[in-house]
Formats: C-alpha cells, sequence, structure tokens
C-alpha cells in the first residue's frame, strides 16, 4: 500500500539552521493496518508523516503509494493523489473558523464536481455515525476538544479516503475521549482501511490491535516490527 | 465542464466572506464610495460637457473684444463696417452686458441689454422680453426672482442703482423658465437704450462685438482678418468657447483632478492593504484547504472570486448610487464645488448623457488591480508545501 | 438556495437596474430641455456664450469671455480667492501672439 525507499528529509538545506527531520526512512505499510510511529517529541513523526502522505516530498528517496512513486508527480497529480487516498487528522485539528461543522467536514470536496445536495447528504451520513449530527450546525469553535476532534474525522473521511493519517491524535483528550477516538479508528480499520497514526501515548500504542510499530528517534527508525 | 465545482469554490468564497462580515462590509462601503464619487464626476461633467456643447453650438461664431493695457475695454461700434467689409462675414451685432451685484442679497447677476430680441412665444419664457426701446421693463431668471424671501413675479419691479447713484425702476415682465436655467439663472435683460443709461455706457461703444459668419470655414479667416485690422482687439472663436468647457470638463483640469485625487488615494490605500500580504490566519486557511486536498489553482479560483464579488459589487453599487445622485438628486454633493462662493446659481437638470468609455475605464482601473491585488499575495501561500499546517 | 446561486441573482438584479438607468437616461435625454428649439433660441438670440455654473467670479461665469482684464486675476499663477477659480483653468491666450521679442545687434 505505502512504501517509502530510503527517503531523507532535510530542512533549510545549506543554512546554518540545516536540520535532516527524516534519514534513511524505507518502511512498508499494507493494506488494513493499524501503524503507530513511535518516538519522542523532535523525532521526526510529523515530518514522515507529511511525506507519506504527500503533503510535502522527500529530499532524497521514493514514496510509493500504491506501487506507484508519487514523489516526483508535479503538484496537481500529488493534490489528486492527496485528496483522492488520504484522510489527515491533524495534531491541532485545523478547522476553519467561523464556519460549521457541516461545512468544516465538506471542504476538501468543494473543489470536485460533486452537487451540494449530494456533499451535504455524505457529510450529514458521517457525521451521523460520528454522533455528532445534532452538532452540524454549530461553529466549531464552539464546540469541546472531543467534539472538534470528531468533526476533524469526519472531514478526514468525507472523500472516502483508503488510507487515514493522524497526528499525536489524543495529545489534547482526556484518557475517555482517548479511547472514543481509538475506537472510531478500530473500527474504520475494521471496515478496511489502512491507518496510520503518530504517536507517544502508550494509551495508544499499547492497543492489542495495533499491528505495526515503527519506532522513530532522531529522524531514523530504530525499529519496527508486526504483530501477527 | 465542472460548473459545479466553481460554483462550489464560490459557495465557499461566500461563505467566507460573510465569516468576516465586518471586515468586508466595511471594503465593500469604501469601495463603493470610491466608485461612487469617481463615476459622479464622470457622469456630471460629460453631461455638462454634452451640454455646453450642445447649447453654445449656437453662440456668435466669433466675439471681438477690445483689449487695453492688457485689460478688457469697451469697443467703438464705428469699427463695424469695417468688420462687415471682411469676406464671409454676414453680421456684426454691438453686445451690451456686464455684471450688477446686488448687496441686498450679495450676489452677481449677469446684465444683458438688447435691441430687438426676436424672441416671441418661447415657452421657456413666461411673460416676454423687453422690446427694443422699452425703458423700464426687465426679463429676469428664475433664480434671481427667486433669490429674496419674497419671491419676484411678473408686474413686480426691480430696482436697480444707475452709475450715478440714482434708483431706476424696471418692471419684470418676462420671467425664464427653469428648464433654461443652464444659461439663463442670473440673467437680467432690458432694453439696450436702459443699459446704456444705467451703466453710463459713452455714445458709440459697446461691450463687445458679435460676428456672424455664415460659412464654417472662413470663421478662423475672418478672426485673424480682424486681428490684422485691429490688433487691439481680441477675437474668441465658437471653437474656443466650446474647447473651454472641453477643458473645464477633461480629465485634466483642476475640478476633475480634485476630485479624482482623493479617491484615487483611498483606492490605493485599500489595494496596498490587500497587496501588502495576507495575515496569518489568511496564511494558515489557504494551508489548510492546500493540505485537504485543494489544488494551488482552487486555491487562486477562490480568491479571483473574493476579489471579484467585492469589487464588482462595489462598482455595480457604487456606478448606480452615481447614476441616482448625478441624474435624480441633482448632484447635491458635488454641486457646492461648482457654485464655490456664488449666490445665485442653476438648480442642476442635467441631461443623463453616459460616457460608455470613461466607464469602461474606470471598470479596468478599479476592478482588475483590485482582483490582481487580492490574488497576488495569496500566491506565495497557495504554492508552497502544505505540511507547514502540520505543525503549530 | 445556494450562495452562488443568490449571488448571480444580485449581479443580475444589478445588470437589470443598470439596464433600466440606461433606458431612463436615453428616454431623459431625448426629453431634456437641452434639445428643445426654444432653449437654442434663448442661446441665439441673446448672444450667450457661457454656462451658468458658478457666479463668485467673472472668469467662471464666463469662462470663455474670460481676459486679461482684472490685475492678474487669470494669470495662471495668481493667488485666488474665489474657490471655483482653482478649478476652473484660464483660456489659452497663445493666439494672440503679444510675445515680447527682443533682437540683439
Ligand atoms: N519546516 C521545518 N523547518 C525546520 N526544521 C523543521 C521543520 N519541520 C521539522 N523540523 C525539525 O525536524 C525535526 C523533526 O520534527 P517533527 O517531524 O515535527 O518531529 P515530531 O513530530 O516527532 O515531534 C525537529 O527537530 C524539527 O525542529
Ligand atoms: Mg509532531
Amino acid at each position: 500500500m505505502i512504501k517509502t525507499e530510503n527517503i531523507t528529509k532535510d530542512f533549510n538545506k545549506g543554512m546554518r539552521d540545516e536540520v535532516t527531520a527524516v534519514k534513511d526512512v524505507s518502511i512498508e505499510i499494507n493494506k488494513g493496518d493499524f501503524a503507530v510511529l513511535k518516538g519522542p517529541s523532535g523525532s521526526g513523526k510529523t515530518t514522515l508523516l507529511s511525506l507519506i502522505g504527500c503533503m510535502s516530498r522527500p529530499t532524497s528517496g521514493r514514496v510509493l503509494v500504491e506501487n506507484r512513486d508519487v514523489s516526483r508527480l508535479p503538484e496537481r497529480f500529488m493534490t489528486k493523489v492527496r485528496r483522492n487516498t488520504f484522510g489527515f487528522i491533524f495534531q491541532q485539528f485545523h478547522l476553519i473558523k467561523g464556519l460549521t461543522v457541516s461545512d468544516n467536514v465538506m471542504l476538501p470536496l468543494y473543489p470536485t464536481d460533486i452537487t451540494p445536495s449530494e456533499l451535504r447528504k455524505r457529510a450529514e451520513d458521517i457525521l451521523n455515525t460520528l454522533g455528532m449530527s445534532d452538532r452540524k450546525k454549530f461553529q466549531v469553535q464552539k464546540l469541546s476538544g472531543g467534539e472538534q476532534q470528531r468533526t476533524a474525522i469526519a472531514r478526514a473521511l468525507i472523500n472516502n479516503p483508503a488510507i487515514i493519517l493522524a497526528d499525536e491524535p489524543t495529545a489534547h483528550l482526556d484518557t475517555h475521549l482517548s479511547e472514543e477516538f481509538l475506537s472510531i479508528m478500530r473500527n474504520l480499520q475494521q471496515q478496511g482501511k489502512t491507518i496510520v497514526i503518530a504517536t507517544h501515548d502508550p494509551l495508544v500504542y499499547e492497543k492489542e490491535y495495533v499491528n505495526l510499530y515503527i519506532e522513530m528517534r532522531d529522524g531514523m527508525v530504530r525499529g519496527a516490527g508486526r504483530k501477527h | 465542464m465542472a460548473i459545479n465545482k466553481h460554483k462550489n469554490i464560490l459557495d465557499y468564497t461566500l461563505q467566507s466572506l460573510l465569516r468576516r462580515k465586518f471586515k468586508n462590509t466595511g471594503i465593500i462601503l469604501v469601495f463603493t464610495f470610491i466608485i461612487f464619487a469617481v463615476s459622479s464626476i464622470i457622469l456630471l461633467s460629460y453631461s455638462l460637457k454634452k451640454e455646453a456643447g450642445m447649447l453654445l453650438k449656437y453662440s456668435p461664431e466669433i466675439i471681438v473684444q477690445k483689449i487695453l493695457a492688457g485689460r478688457h475695454e469697451l469697443i467703438s461700434t464705428k469699427i463695424k463696417n469695417e468688420i462687415m467689409g471682411i469676406p464671409g462675414v454676414s453680421k456684426v451685432e454691438p453686445r451690451y452686458w456686464g455684471y450688477y451685484y446686488d448687496s441686498g442679497v450679495r450676489a452677481n447677476y449677469t446684465i444683458i441689454g438688447i435691441g430687438v430680441s426676436g424672441i416671441e412665444n418661447n415657452r421657456l419664457i413666461k411673460g416676454r422680453m423687453p422690446s427694443a426701446n422699452e425703458k423700464n421693463a426687465a426679463a429676469i431668471g428664475r433664480e434671481i426672482a427667486d433669490a429674496r424671501i419674497i419671491k419676484k413675479d411678473i408686474g413686480d419691479s426691480l430696482n436697480l442703482q444707475n452709475s450715478e447713484g440714482r434708483w431706476m425702476e424696471f418692471k419684470i415682465v418676462g420671467i425664464f423658465e427653469s428648464d433654461s436655467e443652464i444659461l439663463t439663472a442670473d440673467l437680467i435683460i432690458i432694453s439696450e437704450s436702459a443699459f446704456k443709461s444705467l451703466v453710463g455706457m459713452p455714445e458709440d461703444t459697446a461691450t463687445d462685438l458679435a460676428v456672424r459668419v455664415a460659412n464654417e470655414t472662413e470663421i478662423p479667416t475672418a478672426a485673424r482678418k480682424i486681428k490684422e485690422l485691429f490688433p487691439y482687439s481680441r477675437p474668441i472663436l465658437r471653437d474656443e468657447v466650446i474647447r473651454t468647457y472641453d477643458a473645464v470638463f477633461g480629465w485634466r483640469s483642476g475640478l476633475i483632478l480634485a476630485m479624482f485625487a482623493g479617491a484615487l488615494a483611498a483606492f490605493i490605500i485599500l489595494a496596498w492593504d490587500k497587496a501588502t500580504g495576507l495575515s496569518a490566519e489568511e496564511k494558515q486557511e489557504i494551508g489548510i484547504l492546500k493540505a485537504i486536498g485543494w489544488e494551488t489553482s482552487d486555491i487562486l479560483e477562490m480568491k479571483f472570486w473574493e476579489g471579484l464579488v467585492i469589487s464588482l459589487t462595489s462598482f455595480m453599487c457604487g456606478l448606480i448610487l452615481a447614476y441616482l445622485h448625478i441624474f435624480l438628486l441633482d448632484g447635491f454633493l458635488f454641486a457646492p464645488a461648482l457654485k464655490g462662493w456664488s449666490v445665485i446659481y442653476p438648480h442642476f437638470n442635467l441631461a443623463p448623457f453616459i460616457d460608455f468609455y470613461q466607464i469602461a475605464i474606470l471598470m479596468a482601473i478599479t476592478v482588475l488591480p483590485y482582483i490582481a491585488s487580492t490574488i497576488i499575495p495569496s500566491w506565495k501561500a497557495s504554492i508552497t508545501d502544505p505540511d507547514t499546517v502540520m505543525r503549530g | 438556495m445556494r450562495k452562488s446561486t443568490a449571488f448571480f441573482i444580485f449581479i443580475t438584479a444589478n445588470l437589470a437596474v443598470m439596464a433600466a438607468l440606461y433606458i431612463h437616461s436615453l428616454t431623459a435625454v431625448s426629453k431634456h430641455p437641452v434639445f428643445k428649439k426654444e432653449i437654442k433660441e434663448i442661446a441665439e438670440k441673446l448672444r450667450l456664450t457661457d454656462l451658468v455654473l458658478s457666479t463668485d467670479a467673472r472668469y467662471t461665469r464666463h469662462p470663455s469671455q474670460a481676459d486679461l482684464f482684472s490685475a492678474f486675476q487669470d494669470f495662471p499663477g495668481s493667488i485666488e480667492h474665489f474657490p471655483t477659480g482653482s478649478v476652473i483653468p484660464p483660456p489659452d491666450f497663445s493666439y494672440m501672439r503679444t510675445e515680447i521679442r527682443i533682437y540683439g545687434n
């Protein structure tokens, strides 16, 4: 499903503050995996996630999504791959303030030729399954943290992605809400989606259904292991 | 054709503009006002220019003034015959006119002495014109009639002080109707002989001479000839009269420039504010949109719509308001600039001539730059990789 | 209703108002006194040369007749005490050919 071959990502190359955030990383994530990128803060998890998700390009190495090298694709195609394959859940949620829950959820599909009624129906269905239908007319900044995250999940699901990427999703949640988030992810995995979560929260990586661990430190993969 | 896609992006743009209701309505109001002000000037000046052109094409082909030591001087009527001898000249008529200061209402009137006016049954005149040798009859402009607390009407009398300080009484026999105000608002018409005795004008002199030339092409030659025969004279051609008005209401005149300057400055500030970059919030938003699957071109399209919605809305509203202002509300906001300190002035009832060329230019220099100043700063934000939103 | 539809309706409404104003302008112009023969008669018979736009100075009441009188009042650099004077430009006197010629030996 996703494969990286010796990818490296440098920031500020050639300057005094040059950093190598990800170094020579080769990993493979299969369809249906519940993968965890594990490691302390600054170890390169976010950077790796953005490389996998076609949000940025590696300085060297290749990223293959469904056996297709995406790391050298022109911007337009990269965006297409990103929109059709991935759903992102950001650490800070990154909802757009001032818009309602359903508007935020519909956002990724505005620049497609979908009709508004169809789009609204899709958003409503997803919000229903997440138990958010009574909040759909709320402005996002008026929601609680857990509700904001569920909005972010709904937004990540609107394009029916094969892979869901989440960056430190439980960092701002209490245990109860974290559990809730994980059970949503587990559900999605059981529906056949691939889940990749970057985290250093034991609550996440100790879950029995996590089947792929990738441990990072200083931008490098320290160890990777599969269960089952 | 992906019509829905474009409408979706426009939907989002509008939604997004509504989120910053205060800011955006503020921008639209300022923008509308700028367009309103500039279009008002354009409509007003073009209409006056056209009216001047239409009305003044009936004025005498040549006016001959006498200049003495650099000042306008009374001209001798004895040179009439000599001018008549110039080829092409069909008629030479002395004009008697001047100004009269009315300390009662602190206004200046234009006072004209006429011989046989030849104006009869003119529907724009209530009553009649004084006849050639009538000593104490006057026709007056509507604004003079209305200038005093007690409005004057036909049959009332008008007292003017002559050059020796004695009062002369005139009976009002005619009043110009308001439809002719642009020419007649401040006129007092009396007979030639009454004028002469009122102002104490010496015999055989006139204020200036009106020369009629039947053939258009002979006018400049005739004028040159007059200048040769009478080097002290200043012939004013009808073309120059019309050109004077073209200049008064042209782009480069002080009137237009003065009014433009303010509006232009405001517009530049508006566009500058746009063009000098996005707020952190706007940048963040663009990053989020990119991260969740918007292409660079989608973002730029959204920004295009944003610029278009604001500028087109403002342009249309401003233009409509300007039309209402100038042609239906008599330009009440701008008329004071023309009136200056005048006490007497016409109530404009302008003919709504529209110059589409100038309107199109105005659109090109406001709507397009505004759209550009909306798109360009977001260009940079929209081409950077979206991974920056992953942090912070 | 979709916001985009509302916007297009708004623009169309504006265009309709503008079209209506254009029709108004056509009819108002055709009926305007400036086209009446009566006003032409007044202009012609009274031998008028100027519009009454302002009555606060000679050269703004009769810009086309403005001349060299009144102590430099029409000189482009003169200090102006009438507001309209700053707004109505002085006429072009260049055709008068009264320039000073200085001949050397
Ligand atoms: N855009 C950037 N510019 C410079 N340095 C960066 C940038 N993004 C990340 N880094 C650096 O790369 C390293 C890895 O960061 P990150 O991937 O965010 O780690 P993690 O998500 O594991 O905390 C850090 O040292 C960080 O400072
Ligand atoms: Mg991180």
